[in-house]
């Protein structure tokens, strides 16, 4: 068995394992990365790009079943969804090789296989050849997180798929039933309903996206309802059974026969195989326990991203490998600000927030004011014909410090970052105004909408 | 638009009211953050105070001449439109009446202004006065002298004098409201910025705002008197505080100063170099000293000694009615030269009361030098949170008795006075035994 010495070793190539891997090689240190799939985890190939390919063709989709609309007359279009799921692969591939490339230019080594600690900072790679051995002075964990499901239902990934089974559906179902109005559940409630898939979406919590806030929940319901999305909240699946077209959802009463059910019930670690417990490290509620450093209760011994804890999100383990990276170099970097991590859902109209909402400020005991703009009153909105959802501006009375913000709507998640970098800075609301908005422009909204926390919009 | 409230700022660590010397801006006026606001008498220094928020100075709640407490309300910016009633009227019977109260104490033995009935002429019923005003005037707690340096760490982030503070509009909103002085924080945010948490740190630190103006007694005839100034009440709150709890020691020695003389004679006989002074020297001396033993350059802190790695010293200066204690930083990095010229231009400025509120905090180890009042010797009271500070005599011409028979030297006497809780005899022994070497052998002053 050969053995390989490297400064560090990352196991996984998910977003947050390839940039810990890069920011690693930039300071210096030798690399070697261990990958079983594809480099760029499920991110790159089974979740947020290949996913945004698809909903990109939702709208598509949706745009020219309203060329009307614009005074375009089409005699009829064909959508192919296969095709559609045949572009979102080649968008993923394209992604892929990127991050291959990217290992090549930074001198990074890849290990095909599956990687297990051997040791606190060893490292076994069994892949299709003789199994080698990785000698470290640190390793990064970033083996990611794969679907839930619920008790007693089995992803079988054809009737009853996962999102894995979701971005490979090869032709769209008649009719599914999405367990789960999170991100992933309601995006692909999008997608489906954009190719005339008859989409019921059942959730447990009284409200769908339930950790947006209220409103945002509201308008969400309104407009997915209005392009014929059924939707259920306050739901309980008694259990899922193979029946009628392919299964029935029991809601413990009423009975749901769909083609297909698609599980969207959240995500756990893959903590289980790669010998964690032969090493001792320490688990919190089934993720990793990390320091602000990202370092594990094992000494030299890492873990990022969705393993690590939530919130469960590309961008947010992207951040920690960085963390990671410049801890083992021996710089002090500054900890994930966990508080300001924006939260985006590429349904349509898009949805984007970052800090608290207005109920969680409130029982913070804050004494909030609240800004809310339409995008109806928006020259650029109205221009676009994409006039859905508002931005919202939660901010703290007497300091007009921005506790939180919530957009839905068009562009609603390029459009949070003004608040992302504001928040960063600790602007105020004084700032946001004091900072001209080119018009026309959708950031208009952000403005208007932080005026409008001041009792100040101009237009409304 | 916010409003933004202007309250007495927190200048200094000692600091507990200040008097408004006068208004810069008028009611009315357009203010920008930064503006300065008016000029304020402290327990050490006059100090301009700025503005933070932008609008128009509505209201000036604490005309000149009237002192408040730190935090207390004493103006309001907003814009022409906002609505601060309620915020003035909230002042009215709260902040700013702690210390329109304290003025209104009869100070002198005057007659009052003819009272509607002649049944309580002030001097006969003393009493009543002096409890109306104790709730709103309590008593100094040692706890704000002892917590500040907390936050205050010596290693001020903002180190050049005048220099544009670094801070987060959050942090400057917050700083505001609660009469933070975001000069004497250091920041935590990226590039030494002070963010939010800086400014709720220090908040909580620091004592609760508390008037600082004592009620003086109504006099007879036979004497009169005079209220304390600022900066004397300040010495009588603080003294006793470092007197009472910090168990003073004392170690003195004779200094051979014949070769320091002629040294600093000669350094002043060169064209386009700064004069040197005997304290410049001692100050030199005593820099490097710390630095090789930096137990006197230390502090108690709660459970902790803190051993200060910058030498930061505070040099006594006398002025007319009291002493202040301008602060000289990073003397262990600064040649002699550079010390004379910022000792001469912090003294200066002291006298003409014209230091930064900055410049008058953060020191880790004091002088104090008599020597031009003829003083043999003397000691000093230790400036808490400090662990030590040294007594200057002066350099006298003396007897002396050498292998060549009896001549004639300099000699002078250092006496330092130490924190037994920091340090023991032998420590402060050794530094004053380094202190004098290097004062004897005073080349080494200038390596």
């Amino acid at each position: 068995m050969a053995t390989h010495k490297f400064d560090v070793v990352v196991v996984g190539t998910g977003p947050g394992g390839y940039v810990s891997a890069i920011r690693c090689a930039q300071l210096g240190l030798s690399v070697a990365t261990v990958e079983d799939d594809r480099p760029g985890g499920v991110c790159l190939n089974w979740g947020c790009i290949p996913t945004k390919a698809l909903l990109r063709n939702a709208e598509v989709v949706t745009l020219l079943n309203h060329a009307a609309d614009f005074g375009i007359r089409l005699s009829g279009f064909e959508a192919s969804y296969p095709e559609a799921v045949q572009r979102s692969r080649r968008v993923a591939d394209r992604m892929a090789k990127g991050v291959e490339f990217l290992f090549r230019k930074n001198k990074i080594t890849l290990f095909p296989g599956r990687g297990t600690l051997k040791a606190k900072t060893v490292v076994e790679v069994k892949g299709t050849g003789a199994a080698e051995t990785l000698e470290a002075r640190a390793v990064v964990l970033a083996t990611g997180s794969e679907p839930k499901s619920l008790p007693g239902v089995t992803i079988d990934e054809k009737t009853v798929i996962s999102s894995n089974g979701a971005v490979r559906n090869e032709r769209a179902p008649k009719s599914i039933a999405v367990i789960g109005a999170g991100a992933v559940g309601v995006e692909f409630a999008d997608v489906f309903a954009s190719y005339g898939v008859q989409v019921t979406l059942l959730e447990a919590l009284p409200r769908v996206v339930p950790i947006e806030d209220e409103d945002v929940s509201k308008e969400l319901s309104r407009t997915f309802t209005r392009r014929g999305i059924t939707i259920k909240t306050g739901v309980k699946v008694a259990a899922v059974k193979p029946g009628g077209a392919g299964a029935v959802v029991d809601l413990g009463g009423e009975k749901l026969e769909v083609e297909q059910v698609l599980m969207a019930v959240g995500r756990a670690a893959k903590v289980t195989g790669l010998g964690l417990e032969g090493v001792g490290v320490q688990l919190e509620r089934g993720f990793v326990k990390v320091s602000p450093t990202m370092e594990t209760s094992v000494k030299g011994l890492y873990a990022i991203g969705d393993m690590a804890g939530a919130p469960l999100l590309a961008h947010k383990a992207m951040a920690e490998g960085v963390v990671a990276a410049e801890a083992i170099a021996g710089k002090s970097p500054r900890p994930v600000d966990y508080g300001n991590v924006p939260s985006c859902t590429y349904c349509r109209p898009q949805i984007a927030s970052i800090g608290s909402t207005e109920a969680r400020a409130k029982e913070a005991g804050r004494e909030v004011s609240v800004g809310r703009f339409p995008f109806t009153a928006n020259g650029k909105a109205v221009a676009l014909g994409e006039t859905d959802g508002f931005i919202k501006v939660i901010a703290d009375k007497a300091t007009g410090e921005i506790l939180g913000v919530h957009i839905i709507g068009p562009e609603a998640t390029e459009i949070i970052h003004e608040f992302a970098v504001g928040r960063t800075l600790e602007a105020t609301l004084e700032e946001i105004i004091h900072t001209i908005h080119a018009h026309p422009t959708l950031s208009e909204a952000a403005l208007e909408a932080t005026l409008a926390a001041l009792g100040q919009a101009i237009h409304i | 638009m916010a409003v933004t409230k202007v309250v007495m700022p927190k200048l200094s660590d000692a600091m507990e009211s200040g008097k408004i010397i006068k208004w810069l801006k008028k009611e009315g006026d357009r203010i920008q953050g930064g503006d300065i606001l008016a000029e304020v008498e402290t327990d050490k220094a006059d100090v301009e105070m700025e503005a933070f928020g932008a609008g128009v100075l509505r209201k000036i709640l604490v005309p000149a001449g009237e002192t408040a407490a730190i935090g207390a309300l004493i103006g309001v910016i907003a814009e022409p439109g906002d609505d601060i009633g309620a915020l003035v009227a909230s002042a009215a019977v709260g902040g700013a009446g702690a210390g329109s109260g304290a003025q209104k104490t009869p100070l002198r033995a005057e007659p009052a202004p003819a009272p509607p009935t002649p049944a309580a002429p002030p001097a006969s019923s003393p009493a009543p006065a002096i409890p109306t005003s104790a709730p709103a005037a309590p008593v100094a707690r040692p706890a704000a002298v002892v917590s500040a340096p907390a936050a205050v760490p010596a290693g001020l982030g903002q180190g050049t004098p005048g220099a544009r503070v670094k801070a987060s509009p959050l942090a400057k909103k917050i700083a505001a409201q609660t009469g933070v002085d975001l000069r004497l924080i250091q920041g935590s945010g990226p590039g030494g910025r002070i963010i939010r948490r800086d400014v709720e740190a220090a908040g909580s630190s620091a004592a609760p705002a508390a008037a600082a103006a004592l009620p003086a007694a109504v006099a007879g005839a036979e004497f009169e008197d005079v209220p304390l100034t600022q900066i004397r009440a300040a010495i009588a709150r603080r003294m006793p505080l470092s007197k009472a709890p910090v168990p003073h020691f004392y170690v003195t020695s004779e200094v051979a100063m014949d070769q320091a003389w002629e040294l600093r004679e000669q350094l002043n006989a060169l064209e386009g170099q700064p004069k040197i002074s005997v304290n410049d020297l001692v100050i030199r001396a005593c820099a490097l000293a710390l630095l090789t033993h930096p137990g006197v350059n230390a502090s108690l802190q709660g459970d902790a000694i803190r051993v200060f790695h910058r030498v930061h010293i505070g040099i006594a200066v006398a002025l007319e009615d009291g002493l202040i204690t301008p602060v000289l930083r990073d003397c262990h990095a600064k040649p002699l030269a550079q010390i004379a010229v910022e000792a001469r231009d912090l003294a200066e400025r002291a006298r003409n009361r014209k230091l930064r509120a900055q410049e008058l905090s953060g020191a880790t180890f004091s002088i104090s030098n008599l020597g031009m009042y003829d003083v043999t010797e003397f000691s000093a009271i230790i400036n808490p949170p400090e662990g030590a500070i040294l007594a200057v005599g002066s350099v006298r011409r003396v007897p002396v008795v050498d292998e060549t028979g009896l001549g004639v030297g300099r000699r002078m006497m250092l006496t330092i006075s130490c924190d037994h809780r920091v340090m023991d005899g032998a420590m402060g022994a050794r530094f004053l035994q380094d202190v004098k070497r290097l004062l004897e052998e005073p080349l080494r002053l200038l390596v």
